[in-house]
């Protein structure tokens, strides 16, 4: 990977030596270095680094290695330590994705950019609530609660930090930025920042565009004086990973209009290119990741990711995640699982069960029928896999969320689907979303295949580039300046569409020509 | 053609400045395209991008205004052919007609008849618009009289009918600060009636009789230069009338500019509930101002009301008005559900209590609209808000228990709504599709 300035680097500076002619100040002599050196306008300098300058300089001969930390645009760059040229120690820095269930890091060296290691666990604020609103909810609620929400993720980040730089051998200390990607309410909660107004009406965030901070102030575990810099969102519900996930797709350089849909919780996407961006949260759910659903599942081992269902729904094949015996059921094969369920006959373009359908797998249970996917032999866990009609209307209320807020955004500009060019898949899916199946179920619009890429933690990408890339940096202040986001709830655009693709694929055949029939 | 949101954008800065109170220029755009804010509202927009979206963006129904001070009408900005597409933006006008051939006193009593055309709906008060006073005499003077009564007696704008150009000065002279609407201008008495309008600042009705010649008129009309123009057909026979009040509405989105402006229409059917029903054609078919003759409230009311309701914006969230339901005729051991205000929850909760066959009360607390969990999340579905709307809409004086059955999506909220109620909570299923099976295992048990 391409290094351009990360934030985070080391330049020798040769200082010239004081004399009658030219007594200034050893900081004024080191500021007009570096100043000559690199342009850069705005400097402070940590205290620690100036109480030994003088000895430093003077040990060093005059000719130092100069250790330059970006703060952010506003708060310019800090000389975070002045060494005897070579320096040897090598620095890294850390990129996190703080996702609402998901919180993933990377260890990025920066002098070469290559990658030391990544890592993803499980985000410990899930005890307190599965989603943003029940976590904003509990930090409202209970004395305390924003700052065990507070403990509950630095805790996770930390032990995610612990576990990099022993793989690699290297002093926490040895970190000396970080860059962070989450949603609003996450990077409120990170920081112990009042989250009460982001959940209600007119949605107002305490800071969209967060001023880097001291790891030390944040209680992140590297370099206590490593800068910690927060990746800036545009509202409530578009958060800073989103405006990573379009630096990381590159679409707001480009003429291409694309499409960027995460497919999470809170669905968020956006439409544009270099000259505009528009964007929504349509709040999914958080089906595809498996939440929500009895034996849903994160894609990890034993998740079944495929499914093949034959008519009448009699026999089921599946292959799961290690091809290990299923433990339950992730994003990609719940989309192939309604798409079987439909195409055999056994349930009806309102998700619900046909009335007389002879396969054994559909029984009553309690509320109502349920189909077995796996049965209790074969499963991991003991006990049947199944999923419900209540489960399967869920699931489609998920995926008419998604369209609907596709079909939206592409009202707002009056643009139709032929408009758009490309379209990035971001989520927690499985390892591939069956792009196929999700047009057949009409979870993604009935464009031809080609224009469709998944690429993963785009967030944790975005994040990466910009400890890495000035360019990247500034590319992301003004994307998130440059997004006009589009209220969902005002207007009624959205709840007809929403209504009208509560269908398998839609009420509206016509929107989805090469859909297959059954 | 009305630019879109993209169009617009395109001649627009791109400075992102947020200086029009927008938080983006394509926001901005988005905003100039429906009509919700102004392109002066950017101070750096150019001059050329400034005529290109000047021009675009004129609306092709011209605002016309008729009176002055509070109670002035204001017509036209249409932009749709259907009120679902965006919506109807400016109320049509309900005139009544008063005959210069009344007496003095007849004129006085029929006026102030009309003022108290005024009626409460869904707490705010509507009533007519306007007076016209009719020429019937063929008498300038007695019109100029009568029109010198109206005005002293009601303060509503006036229309001031009559083909005479000398009978219309000779009521200007006494009313003009008014800003009445006069005429109709015809092809026989455009010229003397366009140099009043333009000598008095009024708005001018022009007639044609019928739709090739009205244009004609208007073009004639316009080039003497006078533009704050009302049409009308000739059209008298409601079949006539809608066909033309369609032609010009339609004609004028295609940018026919004869047909740029609002129009009149006269439901004056000696039939009154014709003239009624007529009267509610024209005003859900684009008829600018509608002129009746009576005033009968009974009359007025059911025009009032179809007025406030066509022209209601119905880009609101689909809701259901917040109050008691019953479910299959309850009595007082009845279940209470509680739920939320957005239609297809209603409905949901409504099917499956029915589907149940235990009849009960359903209580649709105000959401704005939005669902159970929505409601939740944005803190408009609370506990607070559920016990104010036990409170308020008498259920506890048509049952015999204090039970409620709350959706189990917010099962959390249970605690507080106990306390703060004093009702016991019973969480019901987290989809209404379990209300049966619950409602039969836990009620009464």
């Amino acid at each position: 990977p391409a290094v351009e300035l990360p934030v985070y680097r080391k330049i020798r500076l040769k200082i010239p030596q004081p004399t009658l002619d030219d007594p200034a100040d050893d900081w004024g002599r080191l500021t007009r270095a570096t100043r000559g050196e690199t342009g850069i306008e705005r400097l402070s300098v940590s205290l620690n680094v100036l109480r030994d300058l003088p000895r430093v300089l003077r040990d060093a001969g005059w000719d130092v290695s100069v250790a330059l930390a970006e703060k952010d645009t506003w708060q310019g760059v800090e000389i975070a330590g002045v060494e005897p040229f070579p320096s040897g120690r090598k620095y890294y820095g850390l990129a996190v994705d703080i996702g609402t269930t998901t919180v993933a890091a990377e260890l990025v060296d920066l002098e070469t950019g290559r990658t030391g290691g990544a890592r993803g666990s499980f985000n410990r604020q899930s005890v307190y609530g599965d989603d943003v609103i029940s976590r904003i909810i509990h930090a409202e609620e209970n004395p305390g609660g924003l700052e065990e929400l507070q403990k509950a993720i630095l805790e996770t980040v930390n032990d995610l930090i612990k576990d990099l730089a022993g793989g690699l051998g290297i002093g926490q200390a040895d970190i000396r930025a970080a860059v962070c990607a989450g949603n609003t309410a996450m990077t409120h909660l990170f920081l112990g920042i009042d989250p009460a107004y982001i959940r209600l009406e007119p949605y107002t965030p305490a800071a969209n565009n967060i001023p880097a901070v001291q790891a030390g102030q944040a209680g992140l575990h590297i370099h206590p004086q490593a800068w910690v810099r927060f990746i800036p969102g545009t509202a409530s519900y578009i958060g800073g990973d989103i405006t990573a996930g379009v630096l990381a797709t590159g679409m707001s350089e480009a003429d291409t209009l694309t499409l960027f849909i995460d497919i999470g919780t809170n669905g968020e996407m956006v439409l544009g290119n270099n000259e505009w961006l528009i964007s929504c949260a349509c709040s999914a759910g958080p089906a595809f990741e498996g939440g929500g659903l009895r034996y849903g599942m994160r894609a990890m081992d034993g998740a079944i990711e495929n499914v093949r269902i034959t008519a009448g729904g009699s026999t089921v094949q599946y292959s799961t995640i290690g091809g290990g015996a299923p433990l339950g059921i992730c994003g990609t094969g719940l989309i192939d699982c309604v798409a079987w369920l439909y195409r055999s006959g056994v349930i009806d373009r309102g998700g619900s069960f046909a009335p007389h359908t002879p396969s054994p797998r559909v029984r009553d249970a309690g509320g109502g029928k349920e189909f077995v996917l796996a049965w209790s032999g074969e499963a991991g866990g003991g006990s049947d896999i199944s999923i419900s009609e209540a489960e399967i209307k869920y699931i489609l209320r998920s995926k008419a969320a998604v369209y609907a807020g596709i079909r939206s955004m592409l009202q707002m500009v009056g643009l139709p689907f032929e408009a758009i060019e490309r379209v990035f898949i971001a989520g927690g899916f499985g390892r591939y979303i069956n792009i196929r199946e999700a047009i057949n179920i009409g979870l993604l619009p009935d464009i031809p295949v080609q224009k469709y890429a998944y690429i993963g933690n785009s967030s944790l990408k975005g994040a990466r580039l910009s400890l890495l890339s000035k360019s990247a940096r500034d590319a992301a202040e003004k994307i998130a300046g440059k997004i006009t986001y589009l209220e969902l709830s005002a207007g009624n655009t959205f709840m007809e569409e929403f209504v009208s693709a509560l269908f398998i694929p839609h009420t509206d055949l016509e929107l989805f020509p090469t859909a297959a029939r059954r | 053609m009305a630019l879109t949101g993209l169009e617009i954008f395109k001649q627009l800065p791109k400075t992102n400045c947020k200086d029009c109170g927008q938080a983006t220029c394509l926001a901005f755009a988005m905003a100039l395209a429906t009509g919700k804010t102004s392109l002066e509202q950017c101070p750096h927009v150019s001059d050329a991008a400034r005529e290109v979206l000047d021009s675009a963006s004129a609306p092709p129904v011209a605002l016309v205004k008729i009176g002055v001070g509070e109670k002035q009408v204001a017509l036209g900005n249409e932009t749709v052919l259907f009120r679902h597409d965006k919506r109807f933006e400016n109320p049509c006008a309900i005139a009544v007609s008063v005959s210069d051939m009344l007496s003095e006193i007849e004129v006085y009593d029929r006026v102030a008849a009309i003022n108290g055309l005024v009626f409460d709906r869904v707490g705010q008060l509507h009533g007519v618009n306007m007076v016209a006073v009719v020429n019937s005499s063929e008498d300038a003077d007695r019109f100029a009289l009568v029109v010198q009564t109206v005005a002293a007696v009601s303060e509503l704008p006036l229309a001031l009918l009559s083909d005479d150009p000398s009978a219309i000065e000779k009521a200007l002279a006494i009313v003009s600060a008014k800003k009445p609407l006069v005429g109709p201008a015809n092809l026989a008495n455009y010229e003397a009636m366009t140099a009043l309008a333009k000598l008095y600042e009024t708005p001018l009705l022009v007639r044609g009789s019928d739709l090739n010649e009205l244009a004609s008129l208007v073009e004639k009309v316009a080039a003497l230069g006078w533009k704050q123009l009302i049409l009308d057909s000739g059209a008298r026979s409601v079949g006539k009338v809608l066909a033309d009040q369609t032609q010009i509405r339609r004609q004028a989105l295609k940018r026919f500019r004869p047909f740029g402006y609002p129009t009149i229409a006269f439901a004056t059917n000696v039939d009154s509930m014709q003239a009624v029903l007529d009267a509610g054609i024209y005003i859900s078919k684009y008829a600018g101002i509608v002129v009746v003759d009576s005033v009968n409230r009974a009359d007025i009311l059911s025009l009032i009301t179809l007025r406030l309701n066509i022209y209601t914006d119905p880009q609101k969230p689909i809701a259901v008005e917040s109050k008691v339901y019953e479910i299959l005729a309850p009595g007082p051991d009845s279940p209470v559900y509680i739920t939320t205000n957005f239609s297809l929850t209603y409905f949901c909760v409504a099917g499956d209590i029915e589907a149940s066959r235990v009849p009960g009360y359903l209580l649709p607390v105000d959401t704005d609209g939005v669902s159970v969990l929505t409601g939740w999340a944005a803190g408009k579905f609370t506990a607070e808000k559920i016990t104010e709307m036990l409170n308020s809409c008498g259920i506890a004086d048509r049952v015999s228990h204090r039970k409620l059955v709350l959706p189990g999506g917010v099962a959390v909220i249970s605690g507080r709504l106990e306390e703060l109620s004093g009702w016991e909570v019973m969480v019901g299923p987290s989809e209404s599709a379990g209300i049966p099976a619950f409602i039969k295992q836990r009620w009464g048990a």
